[in-house]
């Protein structure tokens, strides 16, 4: 118990500056404690913490994953096309899914086997999707017109629990679990700890280092068709602020840059806080303009918490 | 009390960490003109009374004077700012730049002062030459981080005595050169101090040097000091030991071919691995220990294509029944090949990854395991209490231990899996006397046990104690003798390393 | 940092082929002696201004003049630098959807210097300038009014008199001006404007999370007032999955397929069309007259007609659609 108590204690920490927040806008606006405004949260969260699930694997090798919100605009587009040129939604999701593992195994390719720098890696294939997403459909937004196709996201394959929220906790807890009960979880922390004492020890450091960017890939791609499958519409422009928060989501949930640490669970509620931020600043009516700011402050009090309960030990 | 002579006083220091008081009291000062050899275990507070002296750690108590001013105040601070240069055991270069930058950059202290390259050369080239006239010439314009280990350390070295400074502190400097090297680093402190007058404190666990070069020392123990300023000379290696609180570790029985005969033998039979292509066939059986002596370019070599990573052309190796080597370290380790290296930070620890995924790392691999399972706290606690290391809890970072400890758990990696071969890189590097004999003795259950070791030490005394064989390697790398058994001597080992003192 | 000579031959690869492409695309336009027409954009991303692109191809085509196209990518410099390139390419004429009005004159001092006519399209020059051809805007402020007045009344009509905004930026003047227009409107008819929510990325995603805000700290309110396209669509889709569709009304400035779908459903009662595609033709045809020594219409406003579920298939709303949006974008 109080092993996990100690090595959670970022994530407690963010929990209950979640928690605080949240009833503190109770106070201000009393509708944000209900429970459609809980939901409300979730849904607009999720497709952001799947994201940030898959760059936080990328982050804790040490590397840093640029493309994903390109990724996110891409599959979109790949998806709805695929949906209005009469393909069945099933295969249109395969089809959408694929473009996160192409661009994924891009990224790892170049990085692992060429050896190029991730940051500049993925600027390229970040600028590359993202252009693509526009050429897909010459920029227009797409209609998904399957009427069913939103049950993806908000049908329920256990009863009582929309898909969205399913999804994200089993994705959650399956990544927390491989980071720290499976081996190649660990290899994962090794790898971002150093690299050239993993690659001596024995760790199979290409195939972990590539197999991260191909799941952060598909996790952007996951995300995407999940909020192509909410809104029913396909935009080019959907991912595009949606990478810088996925980074900062990763970051406030206790990673670090440099690699080595991160979990799956602080991502998680990094990402909660940032949508708990945005929901607060548009039910208070705080012109939303501050909303970048707010959430500046909240990443820098993150991470001043983390190098403090860090420089106590 | 205070002796106006004293380059640094310090007096009853104390210092703790929460509950923990590292120094209780403790006095130390160094006097011009003087190689001041300061000595202590691991853990007996002597890396604290440095970062206190050289005002990274802030002291709790005592009073700390350098050059007779009290570095509270304002002339004595400036006194150590000016007068103390540091030569730290991790170095500290900046391995983008070349010789002369490296060393002459610390010297600007306007951003927009331009930087006079000539000039710069011409100071590093004569602070170089100091140390080594060839180097000095053929090294000022190269990137630091291309050099080798050895060579960034006398950069170092040469930083340091570039500064002007009046005390000179050297953290076990020698640790990353080799015999001839550190003789001729020895030489130029001796020059310095009687010409200079400047204080030099030298931090070693290697016995025979501290005899070569100190004058005096002062021993740290549980945070005071248990010998203040005594020359080296009325003090016994026994004495020094002992002052030390690692009495014990003199009474175990030194090793050298003094394996039980019934196990020695089992193995003569069984070669397990040839080594062809350096000029002569190197053979050496299962359960022998096979030391490699020499400046680090040939040992680095021969040890990167042991364990898989990086080839050496022209050089074949038959390891039991895998008769190519190994494409990875991955196979090797597959293969049950292990690597310890006396380079934590870069080639050992794991360092962000607690306790247990460090001492585990090698058995998930060799047993492929998939999950962690839950019987491996089991094993951590097991190996921990073998080797008889004080953890907080296994789940503590590598960093709350001490670096002798740190070396002993990447050790312990290979301790139960009874490996067909390991590989060893100056395991002992900035290791204390009482923790070298502790990984002696982990190397030796070990070779009994049916595994073969191969060593490379710059230590001489270390390969002439431990080894059955000892590969030497000249300067440049190429590969020069094979002795065996009786033939391994200090004076033979000079001479195959081409090192003679 | 470990050197990369992989990336310095993708480097160079990468230049070849981009001043490949470069040189293989300039002689087209200089071989001929047809008129050229620059359509320099604020940006591509958004649809509005790839309809007005949509438009001003066309009517280049249909005037038998070359097009080519720039996007300034919202920055003022990278406006001029396409001012500049296009005058270096040997354009004729510049039809421009100006980053901002205040982004406008060194551009029109360097035209007039050149003696090369340019209109405007949706956002028009600084106020007091003068030499232009023509300005082909949506008259924003009466549009805000009329689309105020037509929320506000169904509001009522629906048994309340709160309404919520999600506005464009508010940097932005077409913005100010829809919500000047909006605030009159529903001072005179007494509709309370209770929160303005301005978007950032101009997606439906966002759209959709501030709707469900808004109606989380004003479950009252019986009225959505957009102002593009996407709050609509957004607001559509949070009053569908609250199963709030005929209770609340939305209306919205712009139109496109997704939001005519969505008015011919009932989901949406108002479009406010802006004939994004007709500016384009009415720009190019003025830069055009201009050249070829016709008359020219100095300032141009659009009306942005009402359009509701029973008058969509009228022809005159039809035809206004089709100067919305080009076929390609989908259905009518």
């Amino acid at each position: 118990m109080m092993r996990i108590f100690s090595s959670y204690r970022t994530e407690i920490a963010i929990a209950v500056a979640i928690v605080v927040l949240e009833l503190a806008l109770g106070i201000l606006v009393p509708n944000a404690l209900t429970f459609g405004n809980i939901s409300d949260i979730a849904q607009a969260s999720a497709p952001l913490i799947i994201m940030a699930v898959g760059v936080l694997l990328v982050v804790i090798t040490g590397g840093i994953d640029l493309s994903v919100g390109s990724i996110f605009s891409l599959t979109g587009m790949v998806t709805g096309l695929a949906m209005n040129s009469g393909y069945n939604s099933v295969l249109s999701t395969i089809l959408g899914l694929l473009v996160g593992v192409v661009f994924g195994g891009i990224n790892g390719f170049l990085v692992t086997f060429v050896g190029l720098a991730p940051f500049v890696v993925t600027l390229i294939t970040y600028a590359v999707a993202a252009s693509l997403a526009f050429i897909v459909t010459n920029g227009h937004s797409l209609p998904i017109n399957d009427q069913n196709y939103y049950l993806l996201n908000g049908g329920t394959l256990i009863p009582g629990v929309p898909n969205f929220v399913l999804f994200c906790v089993v994705l959650v807890i399956v990544t927390e679990f491989v980071l720290r009960r499976v081996v190649a979880g660990r290899w994962v922390y090794a790898i971002g700890s150093s690299t050239n004492a993993a690659r001596l020890l024995g760790i199979p450091v290409h195939r972990i280092r590539f197999s991260v960017y191909v799941v952060s890939g598909l996790c952007a791609s996951f995300a995407s068709v999940l909020s192509v499958s909410y809104i029913s519409n396909a935009e080019g422009t959907a991912g595009e602020a949606m990478m810088l928060q996925a980074i900062a989501a990763v970051v406030i949930g206790g990673a670090s840059l440099f690699g080595g640490t991160g979990s799956a669970f602080g991502a998680l509620l990094g990402a909660l806080m940032i949508t708990v931020i945005q929901n607060g600043v548009n039910l208070i009516g705080i012109n939303s303009f501050w909303q970048g700011s707010v959430t500046g402050l909240v990443i820098l009090v993150a991470v001043l918490i983390d190098r403090v309960s860090k420089a106590r030990r | 009390m205070a002796d106006k002579g004293f380059l640094l006083d310090a007096r009853g220091i104390t210092k703790s960490y929460g509950p923990t008081h590292v120094l209780r009291g403790m006095d130390f000062a160094v006097a011009p003109g003087e190689v001041h050899a300061f000595l202590g275990g691991n853990g007996a507070g002597k890396s604290t009374l440095l970062k206190i002296v050289a005002d990274v750690v802030n002291r709790d108590g005592g009073t700390l004077n350098f050059d007779g001013h009290s570095v509270d105040e304002p002339q004595g601070a400036a006194a150590r700012a000016r007068g103390l240069a540091i030569v730290h055991q991790e170095l500290a270069v900046l391995p983008h730049l070349t010789v002369a930058e490296n060393i002459e950059l610390p010297h600007y202290h306007r951003g927009l002062a331009l930087f006079d390259r000539r000039a710069a050369d011409r100071t590093a080239l004569s602070a170089l030459a100091l140390i080594d006239r060839d180097f000095a010439e053929h090294a000022a314009h190269r990137l630091v981080g291309d050099l080798s280990l050895h060579e960034q350390q006398m950069v170092e070295i040469a930083r340091a005595l570039k500064s002007g400074a009046r005390l000179l502190l050297l953290d076990e400097p020698t640790t990353n050169l080799t015999a001839g090297e550190a003789q001729r680093l020895f030489a130029v402190l001796r020059r310095l101090v009687s010409e200079t007058e400047i204080g030099v404190v030298f931090v070693s666990h290697r016995m025979r040097e501290i005899r070569q070069v100190a004058d005096v020392c002062t021993i740290i123990r549980d945070g005071v000091a248990a010998v203040h300023r005594k020359p080296v000379t009325e003090l016994t290696d026994a004495d020094i030991v002992e002052l030390m609180g690692q009495a014990s570790a003199l009474t175990e029985t030194p090793v050298g071919g003094e394996l039980p005969a019934a196990v020695s033998a089992a193995h003569v039979d069984a070669p397990r691995l040839k080594i062809e292509g350096l000029g002569f066939p190197v053979e050496v059986g299962g359960g022998a220990i096979l030391g490699l002596a020499g400046a680090p370019a040939g040992p680095q070599a021969l040890i990167d294509l042991l364990i898989g990573a990086a080839p050496l052309p022209g050089v074949v190796i038959r390891i039991g029944d895998h008769p190519q080597g190994y494409r990875s370290p991955r196979e090797a380790v597959r293969d049950k090949v292990g690597f310890v290296s006396g380079d934590r930070a870069n080639r050992g620890m794991l360092s962000a990854l607690p306790i247990i995924d460090n001492m585990l790392a090698s058995r998930r691999i060799v047993e492929r395991r998939v999950l962690v399972s839950g019987k491996e706290a089991a094993q951590a606690r097991s190996l921990l209490s073998a080797l008889s290391i004080k953890a907080s809890s296994y789940w503590a970072l590598p960093s709350s231990l001490s670096g002798g400890t740190q070396q002993k758990l990447i050790i312990a990696r290979w301790l139960q899996l009874q490996p067909r071969m390991l590989v060893l890189e100056e395991p002992t590097r900035g290791v204390d006397i009482g923790t070298k004999r502790d990984i002696y003795a982990l190397i030796r259950v070990m070779a009994q046990a049916g595994t073969t070791i191969v060593w490379w030490s710059t230590e001489q005394t270390e390969l002439v104690e431990l080894c059955d064989t000892v590969l030497g390697f000249g300067p440049d790398g190429r590969a020069t003798q094979l002795l065996h058994g009786a033939e391994i001597t200090e004076e033979r080992l000079a001479e195959a390393t081409g090192m003679a003192a | 940092m470990p050197r990369q000579p992989g990336l310095r031959y993708l480097l160079a690869a990468a230049c070849a082929v981009i001043g490949l492409a470069t040189v293989a695309a300039h002689p087209a336009s200089a071989a001929d002696k047809k008129l050229t027409v620059a359509y320099i954009a604020p940006s591509l991303d958004i649809s509005y201004w790839q309809w007005v692109a949509y438009g001003a191809k066309t009517q280049a085509a249909k005037l038998g003049m070359n097009y080519v196209e720039f996007t300034s990518e919202n920055s003022p410099g990278t406006q001029m630098n396409n001012v500049r390139t296009a005058l270096t390419r040997g354009v004729d004429a510049i039809v421009m959807g100006p980053v901002s009005s205040s982004s406008t004159p060194p551009i029109l001092r360097l035209l007039k210097s050149k003696n090369v006519p340019i209109a405007f399209t949706g956002i028009g020059p600084q106020p007091g300038s003068t030499d232009y051809t023509s300005a082909v805007t949506a008259n924003n402020y009466e549009t805000g009014k009329a689309e105020g007045s037509f929320v506000c009344k169904a509001a009522k009509a629906l048994g309340g008199n709160k309404i919520g905004m999600l506005s464009l930026p508010q940097d932005r003047e077409n913005a100010q001006k829809y919500l000047r227009g909006a605030k009159e409107a529903f001072a005179a008819d007494g509709c309370d404007l209770v929160q303005v929510l301005q978007t950032h990325g101009l997606t439906v995603r966002e759209a959709v999370d501030q709707a469900n805000d808004l109606l989380t700290a004003h479950p009252d309110i019986k009225g959505i007032y957009g102002m593009y396209d996407e709050a609509a669509t957004g607001a559509a889709k949070a009053l569908q999955t609250r199963g709030l569709v005929g209770k609340i009304t939305v209306a919205t400035a712009d139109g496109s397929p997704t939001t005519i779908k969505l008015l011919r459903d009932g989901v949406i009662q108002g479009l406010f069309l802006q004939e994004a595609g007709g500016q384009g033709i009415d720009a190019t045809t003025q830069v055009f007259n201009a050249l070829t020594g016709k008359p020219t219409t100095k300032d141009i406003p659009l009306a942005e007609p009402l359009v509701t579920k029973d008058t969509i298939d009228s022809p005159e709303a039809q035809a206004t659609i089709k100067r919305v949006y080009p076929p390609s974008a989908g259905a009518f």
